[in-house]
């Protein structure tokens, strides 16, 4: 860093522009309020001063998908639901990201049935799937860091193209 | 007459401030999680576990197949086979799939092996994975746990 000493005031932060996008999204995730059954009451206890989500940022629950940058889909989601859920996911603006909790939303959970959306990835890309059922709301706070840590990772204007790999659990870069 | 002076002083107001200020000084109870665990409760039913002898390390698991059938919904898939050192079959694969347990504890309760019981709901909850696959817990994560990622800011 030679070429920048003395040439500006002090207390100039130089970083890259990538580092600054990731930080702000991910220490300002706006999660959707989509509680849909007893997960919801797990995630109202998450967001309750007990575990207390806003020390993770994310305490602002969001009743419009246009403010909201997470979608937590907490519960089953019925095939009734299920374009509601969509139209939702497409009303939020970019970037977003979707954490399914419990397994109903993860795989349909006990309700192999005609009328349940047998994991919510079939119609929305799910970044984190917790697993519990319910999952307790430390649970939950593990997965919002897995997603930080996720977002962590991401580029915006250097972009890096990641992927994770059938067996793995962590994205790799792939060099393109 | 009361209810006009009640009104002019306020005293509903009052008296509802006074039960927010009483609750004002407390401490904040607030568990800061991923420095500090909660312990559960100890019926508490988290991820399976498979357990070895304490002692010797070796095999509880007699690939009975019991847990499979308990499972309400399928998910617990085992195989074994017989070889001729081991009075018990050698378990080869324990295929769990997280994704859709309801952890009703049904699989560990009918774990019949004594005096150390092969089939355990363990303490941990910490369960979020990128993707589904990972979600089906493997027999070598089924002995020592699944990963968990340490963050503590």
């Amino acid at each position: 860093m030679g070429l920048l000493d003395h040439r500006f005031e002090d207390n100039f932060i130089t970083t890259n522009i990538d580092k600054v996008l990731t930080w702000a999204r991910y220490s300002a995730l706006w999660p959707m309020g989509f509680g849909l059954a007893c997960c919801a009451i797990e995630m109202m206890a998450a967001s309750a001063s007990r575990f207390d989500i806003a020390r993770f940022g994310a305490e602002v629950f969001r009743a419009s998908p246009r403010q909201a940058d997470l979608l937590i889909v907490a519960g089953t989601v019925t095939k009734k639901m299920a374009p509601v859920l969509r139209r939702l996911y497409d009303q939020m603006p970019e970037p977003k990201w979707v954490i399914s909790m419990g397994s109903c939303s993860n795989a349909g959970g006990p309700f192999p049935t005609y009328s349940v959306l047998q994991g919510v990835d079939k119609i929305v890309p799910v970044d984190v799937y917790v697993s519990g059922c319910p999952p307790r709301p430390e649970a939950l706070l593990y997965g919002l860091m897995r997603l930080q840590d996720k977002i962590r990772k991401e580029g915006t204007v250097l972009r890096k193209s990641r992927v994770i790999r059938v067996g793995e659990t962590e994205p790799v870069t792939v060099a393109s | 007459m009361v209810k006009l002076l009640k009104k002019i002083f306020l005293v509903d107001l009052l008296r509802g401030l006074w039960v927010t200020l009483k609750y004002t000084p407390q401490p904040a109870f607030t568990f800061q999680y991923p420095a500090e665990r909660r312990p559960v409760a100890p019926r508490f039913r988290g991820v399976l576990r498979l357990q070895v002898e304490p002692a010797t390390g070796a095999q509880t698991c007699i690939v009975c197949d019991q847990c499979a059938k308990a499972c309400p919904d399928d998910l617990i898939a085992l195989g074994g086979h017989r070889e001729p050192g081991h009075k018990i079959k050698v378990l080869d694969y324990f295929d769990f799939n997280l994704s859709r347990c309801s952890f009703c504890g049904l699989c560990s309760e009918v774990c019949p092996t004594k005096p150390v019981k092969a089939l355990i709901m363990s303490e941990d909850y910490e369960l979020a994975t990128y993707g589904r696959e990972t979600q089906i817990v493997r027999v070598d994560q089924m002995y020592d746990g699944v990963p968990i990622e340490q963050y503590t800011h």
